[in-house]
């Protein structure tokens, strides 16, 4: 079994300290950074994230393997240049004002940094206006909303209004998710994404930015 | 058959002459009175006061008392954020640091408990019919409020104390369950919505026990119980059963059909899953109709009771729920209706009456039909109330959906709900039944 398909499965036992040893051996044997990335970490998280998908694994499985991700790449990031990881995209993302629920959240924001987004975590009853300020302080390419509440996924319109007259107007894109919204909601509030679940709200993000 | 009744038989297996109804009524009956949801969850009195106007006007078999889980989270610890619009929700978890199996023990003194009891004692003497069900949080959920979203990660890397954090809550939540009995509950249920979060493995090392116990106690004391849970829990249907739970509660993302096929192997009541958002939020009395046929056409009268996927969207207009209450206790007349919705484009050409030279003053009570439907029934028995010994010429006329003509006026008025209430042509009340004090001022206000 090569270094990188041990290092993979390891990530998706989410067995951290043997991915992390198993990414240093994959440099020792003269492996670049951005390889061990791509084709070592990356791999392993997007077949949790099918798994996800499909409701073979759920939370506790994703977020063990999200933390052996981390450990791996707390060996890789001194070593990639800093302009790698915001390369592909940069990501705000936050629970919507007046809701406090971060599981599914928190679960969008590592799948999304599994595909190499940068990722900017505003936590947690974040008021609209945050959101676009956090925007257009880090220049992203997406606003992510998220709400578990139906009272409180009506606020997602206030982001979506708030945007168009920001100066990211037409640049930035805004996706909707949590446990009440839907597709016909997101279209009726103008949002640009919608999806069901952490995996494809991950893939929506890179079509969103490969669109734009 | 009385309400609660036919949800005893239900539970008992047989076959029941109609599909019972039970709206998961929680913060949104709050809106029946004008309170916030906050009000409504710190006060028996009004809690008491929308339970009984949620019976009259929803016609249940049966309700909750109270759909609120965090009551034993804020005993044990958590803080709680409070909204007018929605229950609370947990903002701290006492156990986020130190991750230390409490010791406290759940007593009827504590938190607000006494107001929930108080409630439920007075709903129960007054609506003795209505099965009432007892509400706790289930042990998962609630080992979650303790110790956060960690408790996620512990499962791997310290099984153990889970399983004893989990065993704990479920000591609290069933002798919580006990005083639900005491105050008069006729079935007990535990909320997890976190089972879905949960691989069937995992279901298996940590909640098949204490679920287990947990139903077990309530059989022991001859007390029919329930599983709710939320979310996708498709996976876990089989495992759940396991635990042997009277019923098992549903929302929207599992496939009912397919999931009563497997509960039905256990001989276990299925529950459920009106959507939540799309109908009972966002949809009309007519979607919500539509849908509560379909399930109690594709469910049957066996081990089916109809129900909301989860507790009731706190703006979900009180019109979605009547009109549920009359698919579920006329089914026929509905079907009728909703064709004449589908023959919308074909409605008869009606003429308004002539509103600026009436000789009278005319209440106009737009109903589905005050024969079937309670809540029509009331708002027609409180125009004519009003109308009564008021010293002027007043006409109270019913119109029913039930005919096109009606619809067709509906359409013209630009009246979307039912029932309501038209004083000279103005639509004053929609859905919710007016005092009779200020019906009556309106009648004497619309005298030229």
């Amino acid at each position: 079994m090569s270094v990188l398909t041990e290092m993979s499965e390891m990530l998706q036992k989410g067995k951290s300290a043997e991915t992390a040893a198993l990414v240093q051996k994959a440099l020792d044997e003269g492996m670049t950074p951005q390889d061990v990335l791509d084709n070592g970490l990356m791999p392993g998280m997007d077949v949790i994230g099918e798994r996800f998908k499909n409701n073979d694994i759920f939370i506790p499985e994703v977020l063990i393997a999200a933390r052996a991700m981390g450990a791996g790449t707390d060996v890789l990031r001194p070593l990639l240049s800093a302009s790698d990881a915001a390369d592909r995209g940069t990501v705000v993302i936050g629970t919507i004002k007046d809701d406090l629920h971060d599981i599914g959240k928190n679960l969008v924001a590592m799948m999304m940094e599994s595909k190499g987004l940068k990722v900017i975590n505003l936590g947690n009853n974040v008021p609209p206006e945050k959101y676009i300020e956090a925007a257009i302080e880090h220049n992203a390419d997406i606003i992510a909303c998220a709400a578990l509440l139906t009272t409180t996924m009506v606020h997602m319109k206030d982001v979506v209004s708030l945007l168009a007259e920001s100066p990211l107007a037409g640049k930035a894109k805004i996706m909707v998710g949590g446990a009440p919204v839907n597709q016909a909601y997101c279209d009726a509030i103008g949002a640009d994404g919608y999806a069901p679940d952490a995996t494809m709200a991950a893939e929506k993000a890179l079509e969103l930015m490969k669109a734009a | 058959m009385r309400g609660k009744q036919l949800i005893f038989d239900v539970l008992e297996g047989k076959t029941v002459e109609r599909t019972p109804w039970v709206p998961y009524t929680g913060a949104q009956i709050a809106n029946l009175k004008g309170y916030t949801a906050e009000e409504l969850f710190k006060s028996a009195d009004k809690l008491y006061e929308c339970l009984i106007e949620a019976e009259k006007q929803y016609t249940p078999d049966g309700m909750p008392a109270i759909f609120d889980l965090q009551v034993e989270a804020e005993i044990l610890g958590c803080e709680l954020t409070w909204y007018k619009n929605s229950p609370p929700t947990v903002s701290s978890h006492p156990l986020s640091v130190e991750f230390e199996i409490p010791t406290q023990v759940l007593k009827e003194t504590d938190g607000r408990i006494p107001l929930i009891v108080e409630a439920m004692k007075r709903f129960k003497e007054a609506r003795p019919n209505i099965a009432m069900y007892g509400l706790v949080c289930g042990p998962f959920t609630l080992a979650s409020h303790l110790r956060g979203t960690s408790i996620f990660m512990d499962m791997y890397d310290s099984e153990d104390k889970v399983k004893e954090l989990i065993n704990y809550c479920e000591v609290q939540v069933r002798e919580l369950a006990k005083m639900y009995v005491e105050a008069g509950c006729d079935i007990i249920a535990a909320v997890d919505p976190l089972v879905s979060q949960i691989s069937p493995e995992m279901f298996e090392t940590f909640l098949a026990e204490p679920f287990s116990t947990f139903f077990a106690a309530m059989k022991e004391i001859n007390m029919p119980s329930s599983f709710f849970v939320c979310g996708d829990a498709t996976k876990n249907m089989e495992p759940m059963c396991k635990t042997k739970p009277g019923c098992i509660a549903i929302d929207e993302n599992v496939d009912i059909v397919e999931a009563k096929k497997i509960t039905d192997k256990y001989d276990i009541t299925m529950s459920g899953n009106m959507q939540l958002t799309i109908d009972m939020l966002l949809g009309t009395q007519q979607d919500n109709q539509k849908a509560a046929l379909v399930l109690m056409d594709n469910l049957g009268k066996k081990n089916f009771i109809l129900a909301p996927g989860c507790d009731v969207p706190f703006d979900a207009p009180a019109e979605n729920l009547i009109a549920v209450g009359q698919a579920v206790h006329n089914p026929e007349a509905v079907k009728i209706a909703l064709e004449n919705y589908v023959a919308i484009d074909d409605l008869p050409e009606i003429e308004l009456p002539d509103y600026d030279n009436l000789d009278h003053v005319l209440v106009e009570v737009v109903t589905i039909d005050s024969k079937t439907c309670a809540a029509c029934g009331y708002m027609v028995a409180a125009a004519n109330d009003a109308a009564k010994d008021i010293g002027i010429d007043v006409k109270v006329v019913e119109r029913s959906i039930m005919y096109k003509e009606t619809l067709a006026f509906a359409n013209k008025v630009g009246l979307k709900n039912m029932p309501s209430i038209l004083v000279n042509g103005e639509i004053r009340h929609v859905s919710l039944i007016p005092p009779v004090d200020i019906l009556k001022e309106e009648i004497l206000a619309a005298k030229k």
